[in-house]
């Protein structure tokens, strides 16, 4: 082609945060230019902890997955191959985690919440209408992102 | 014990040569090695990279593949060892405050997860993942959003199962949660797992790894006959054979795993094919995708701010990637596992969107049989399943129209030749087969186009034996009707006919003579079909389709590429006749390629195509701004 440019891209910035349980609290947030792929923006609702970017009115603009563990609970490897791996129960969830979030022009918030139930069961015939979600979701912290990031 | 003891020394990149911003980065931190110990942690940064480049599918995305190492002095060397749990007592002022013994058992080897972050960040702001390095030769490890390990023999393969779990989101397969003598684990009883390498369904069209199910594979292929235990039985089959391994996910039965083993079950041993698809969809996207030279696009907008486009890979995979007004494109990735048919041109991914929710695509698979997958916001990608017993002609297209929401046509060539449908309905599902339409047999390469006017009412088009254009029209009142010839225009043999429909009673259609030269005809329901005509002297590339899309009940535009392979477009106006053709900002496409063209939003188009260098490429025209310029597609 001609002329391989791209067109204007989102902005994307990194966030950091620790937590205690459900209590989730924003350590950093740091501009950065990296590529978010469909990966980390999944377009079907998922189970699990996620960041929503939220504009001002609270429309979610976009969700990505936490894929660290957010559980009461930790791997302990063998150290000799072909024992189990196994895990061991923790007092508490504590720990923390980061995710990269796109944030265009009309980014205001994010929101760390909990989607809980899976949203469909299996489908159980390829031909098989989509189910209605049955997904909860419980926000466990809202944090304001910088003016500068975006 | 903080970061007071020690200092961030910098940062070297010791694998890849990826743009930052495109790349998977990987960040290994030094923990609990002095200043003159650095050498060490260099040594076992590069046995890391070695490790990581040996475990497939990891050789083959290296060049998507960053590793840095950050080398971190500590005050002290080593890592707090607990007495408690069996350690030797230490304890040492370290940068990341690792220690051993955590949770009182002296393997899980931990650190200040904050500070690893907050350092990796600062030092390559890029990164996707962060591992500590720790200078003991104590064995252990741990994962979470940063893994830790040791210098211990073997402590890379837990840096590398954890690798699985925090950047592609996959889940554990052991059978157990505790070594398999727990309680409250015998039998999985909850909803089918969001991980893609862990499953509740025993129904093979639908497993969502059935795209890596051989046929002769039995589903289960391992059943626990005992789930108060462990099913530690050896497999009855092979080693890589992908089926339903009863034992995953922690519990003993009802939940299943890919293969036998796994490096998410146990360490030492390979990724399965199901965890290496889901690591390369990780990394993949942040690559360009080879396309097939000549592979239709296929592109809907299930909402004006987003945009799904099918294609096919060089190598055959069904590939798609997705634009959102939120987060840009998304990079491609495999759809489901799938191959095309590389007969001919190449069979294409086609697709539609019946709501906003869902997306149904089609494609001839390599044993060129019809296969479809779909999409729903609720559960995601669904594997693909086969669609009645058909043999197609190898490379040939699946179109699809959508009556009503509720409902799909579909309609190709039999191995044949002959014209050939089925249809879905969400009251009674897929009709047991495929059917041929009143007769009709298409010339060798032509597509069965059509389309709805009405909700009880189909068009369909294709270029006959004999290289002229024939229609045929079916509403539920009168069945299919006999096939009917269109005027005298000799075509190719692989000529494409476009239609499209103004309003209800108006068909436009497009398609190339036998000399390239762009044809068209019409037909109005008060006057009937007129003859045809060609295009303001426009000749196509010897294979390249016309693409038209009517943007408003009185315009047409027009894109193909021309015998220089240059992309071309025209349009039409009730008021202005046709335009003459002109060059789309300067493009250039494969000799025969095809343009693919949507309007998701009034005043604007989007174009795709695959460009000489065989990479996809999209611009846009918006009627504020004109077109833009051409960009490669892959991640914004």
């Amino acid at each position: 082609m001609s002329e391989p440019n791209e067109p204007a891209e989102p902005r994307s910035v990194r966030l950091i945060f620790e937590y205690v349980g459900d209590q989730v609290s924003l350590v950093s947030q740091q501009p950065v230019d990296v590529a978010i792929t469909g990966f980390d923006v999944p377009q079907e609702a998922m189970p699990g902890y996620h960041v929503e970017v939220r504009g001002a009115n609270e429309q979610v603009l976009s969700r990505v997955p936490i894929r660290a563990e957010m559980t009461a609970s930790r791997e302990v490897f063998p150290e000799t191959p072909g024992e189990p791996i196994v895990r061991v129960d923790l007092p508490e969830a504590r720990g923390a985690f980061t995710v990269v979030v796109p944030a265009p022009v009309d980014a205001h918030h994010v929101t760390v919440v909990r989607i809980t139930g899976r949203p469909t069961g299996v489908a159980t015939k390829a031909t098989a209408p989509p189910a209605e979600s049955r997904a909860q979701v419980t926000e466990l912290g809202s944090f304001a992102l910088d003016g500068g990031a975006r | 014990m903080t970061t007071a003891d020690g200092t961030v020394i910098g940062t070297t990149q010791i694998f890849g040569s990826a743009s930052r911003n495109r790349a998977f980065n990987i960040v290994l931190l030094a923990e609990g090695f002095q200043a003159a110990e650095q050498a060490a942690f260099n040594t076992a940064a590069d046995n890391f990279v070695t490790a990581l480049r040996a475990t497939p599918p990891y050789g083959h995305l290296s060049a998507a593949i960053n590793v840095f190492r950050v080398n971190v002095s500590s005050t002290n060397s080593g890592a707090d060892d607990p007495t408690s749990t069996g350690g030797t007592g230490a304890v040492v002022n370290t940068y990341f405050d690792a220690t051993f013994g955590a949770n009182g058992i002296r393997r899980l080897l931990v650190c200040n997860t904050t500070t690893a972050l907050t350092v990796a960040s600062a030092q390559v702001p890029e990164h996707s993942l962060v591992l500590v390095v720790v200078n003991s030769t104590v064995y252990g490890g741990s994962g979470g959003s940063v893994g830790t390990y040791s210098l211990a023999g073997g402590a890379t393969e837990i840096a590398i199962h954890e690798a699985g779990h925090t950047a592609y989101g996959l889940a554990d397969e052991y059978p157990y949660y505790a070594g398999g003598n727990e309680t409250g684990h015998d039998h999985y009883a909850g909803g089918e797992p969001a991980q893609p390498n862990v499953t509740a369904n025993t129904d093979r069209p639908t497993l969502k790894w059935n795209w890596a199910v051989a046929a002769a594979t039995a589903l289960p292929t391992m059943s626990n006959p005992d789930c108060s235990t462990v099913d530690n039985r050896p497999s009855p089959v092979p080693d890589g054979t992908v089926g339903l391994f009863e034992g995953a996910f922690y519990f003993h039965c009802g939940a299943y795993r890919p293969e036998y083993n796994c490096k998410m079950r146990a360490l030492g041993v390979p990724f399965c094919a199901v965890c290496r698809q889901a690591i390369w969809n990780r990394i993949g996207p942040l690559a360009t995708l080879p396309a097939k030279a000549r592979t239709p696009i296929s592109v809907v907008a299930r909402y004006p701010e987003h945009l799904d486009v099918f294609a096919v890979a060089g190598d055959g995979r069904t590939m798609s990637d997705w634009w959102d007004a939120g987060s840009g494109w998304g990079g491609w990735f495999q759809l489901s596992g799938g191959i095309a048919s590389p007969g001919g041109g190449g069979s294409p991914v086609t697709s539609i969107s019946r709501y906003s929710g869902h997306l149904d695509v089609f494609t001839v698979g390599t044993d060129n049989r019809v296969y479809s997958a779909w999409w729903d916001v609720s559960s995601g990608w669904s594997g693909w399943f086969t669609l009645g017993k058909l043999t197609c002609r190898p490379g040939s297209t699946v179109n699809v129209v959508s009556r009503y929401n509720d409902h799909i046509d579909l309609f190709t060539t039999a191995s044949d030749g002959r014209v050939m449908s089925i249809w879905w309905d969400a009251s009674s599902g897929w009709a047991a087969d495929w059917f041929q339409i009143s007769g009709g047999v298409a010339a060798d390469g032509a597509p069965v186009t059509a389309i709805a006017r009405y909700r009880n009412h189909l068009d369909v088009f294709t270029v006959g034996t004999d290289n002229h254009v024939y229609s045929t029209w079916w509403d539920d009142r009168n069945g299919w009707a006999a096939w009917f010839r269109l005027g005298n225009l000799t075509c190719r043999p692989d000529s494409t006919v476009t239609a499209v429909s103004r309003y209800p009673d108006h068909i436009d259609l497009f398609t190339t003579a036998s000399d390239g030269k762009v044809m068209s005809s019409w037909w109005d329901v008060r006057s009937g079909w007129a003859d045809w005509f060609q295009i303001s002297g426009g000749v196509a590339s010897p294979g390249s389709p016309v693409t038209a899309i009517a943007r408003f009940n009185n315009h047409l535009d027009l894109f193909t590429i021309g015998t220089d392979n240059r992309i071309y477009s025209t349009w039409w106006q009730d008021t202005s006749g046709w335009a003459s053709w002109f060059n789309v900002s300067g493009g250039v496409g494969q000799a025969g390629g095809q343009v693919a063209a949507i309007q998701r939003v009034t005043d604007h188009i989007d174009l795709f195509t695959v460009g000489t260098d065989g990479l996809v490429y999209s611009t846009w025209w918006d009627s504020a701004s004109g077109w833009a310029s051409w960009f490669q597609l892959g991640v914004s």
